[in-house]
């Protein structure tokens, strides 16, 4: 038994698609909000795989970097949207994004 | 096995390495796999938000582990430590703040879970084929290694700075929503600047 790119891969694509399923389906900003962070995570454990197991010497640490910068920017995301929540339910009362739909206006 | 393959990019010159064969490590990483996979599972699925939460959090958690096996410490020490906390911070401070910890009255497996299931399990099929049928570049092993730290402070300086602020405002932001309770409008009054409607006619408002 060996675990190589390949198994890392094929766990990074299911996280990615578990969290574009959380996007696409779920009417909770919350939930939401999760599955957009999965799927950075799935870019971030690519990357990391292929550093790990892909590309050459050259880009060992490139692939952690680029994980890094996607973890942050994460975080960040996750941060705008849960303000973005907190102010839409204060007007709204509720965080199914379907009632969302007078914010535009 | 000696190769040289030249890319767009760089030179790669070394051997071709071999997977992880080590058999704690291989078992280590299936399970953390299992875990991932799972946990991301349960915090879509799971109608008690703060349960979904915490499963997000282990999926975090578990990815921060696979981290520890593939790539620098650094790397597991900011996923665990920073990326897992804070995320995990941010959405119960927002939960903490408005709607507190009530599950939702409705059962997780309905006809659009059904349907983004589908879209899911095609996505996952198209990656895979992808993933299967590409010749990705092998690893080369030997040559200088420089740490992560290195790296992120040497060629990536000035990324390293914007991410220092990112996070610094990432967590201003959890601490804040964490421990301020922000002013509700009465009902009546939020009622009468936003009155409720159902988007989509015969559907109930649930909290799916």
């Amino acid at each position: 038994m060996t675990a190589g790119l390949n198994l890392v891969l094929v766990a990074s694509a299911a996280l990615f698609a578990i969290g574009a399923v959380a996007l696409l389906v779920k009417r909770s900003v919350i939930v939401m909000l999760i599955g957009s962070q999965l799927m950075l995570t799935a870019g971030g454990l690519a990357f990391v795989a292929f550093s790990r197991f892909g590309l050459g010497w050259v880009n060992t640490n490139r692939g952690p970097a680029v994980a890094f910068v996607a973890g942050t920017v994460g975080v960040a995301e996750l941060a705008i949207g849960a303000a973005m929540a907190v102010i839409i339910y204060r007007e709204h009362q509720t965080f199914l994004a379907d009632e969302y739909e007078s914010v535009a206006g | 096995m000696n190769i040289e393959i030249e890319s767009l990019a760089v030179l790669l010159k070394g051997t071709v390495p071999h997977s992880l064969t080590d058999q704690p490590a291989v078992l280590i990483i299936y399970v953390l796999l299992v875990v991932i996979i799972g946990a991301a599972l349960a915090s879509v699925i799971l109608r008690n938000v703060v349960f979904a939460i915490a499963s997000f959090a282990v999926t975090m958690a578990a990815v921060a582990f696979v981290y520890l096996m593939l790539a620098p410490f650094l790397l597991f020490a900011v996923q665990l430590l920073l990326f897992t906390t804070i995320s995990a911070g941010l959405l119960l401070g927002l939960l903490r703040t408005t709607t507190g910890l009530t599950p939702a009255p409705t059962s997780p497996f309905g006809s659009e879970l059904i349907g983004g299931a589908a879209v899911g399990a095609a996505l996952f099929a198209l990656i895979g084929v992808v993933v299967g049928a590409t010749n990705w570049p092998v690893k080369v092993s030997g040559g200088p290694m420089e740490g992560l730290a290195g790296t992120l402070a040497g060629t990536y300086l000035v990324g390293l700075a914007v991410l220092v602020v990112l996070v610094a405002s990432a967590a201003l932001g959890a601490g804040l929503l964490a421990t301020q309770r922000l002013g509700r409008r009465p009902p009546a009054a939020a009622s009468a600047a936003a009155p409720r409607r159902s988007p989509r006619p015969g559907r109930s408002g649930t909290n799916r």
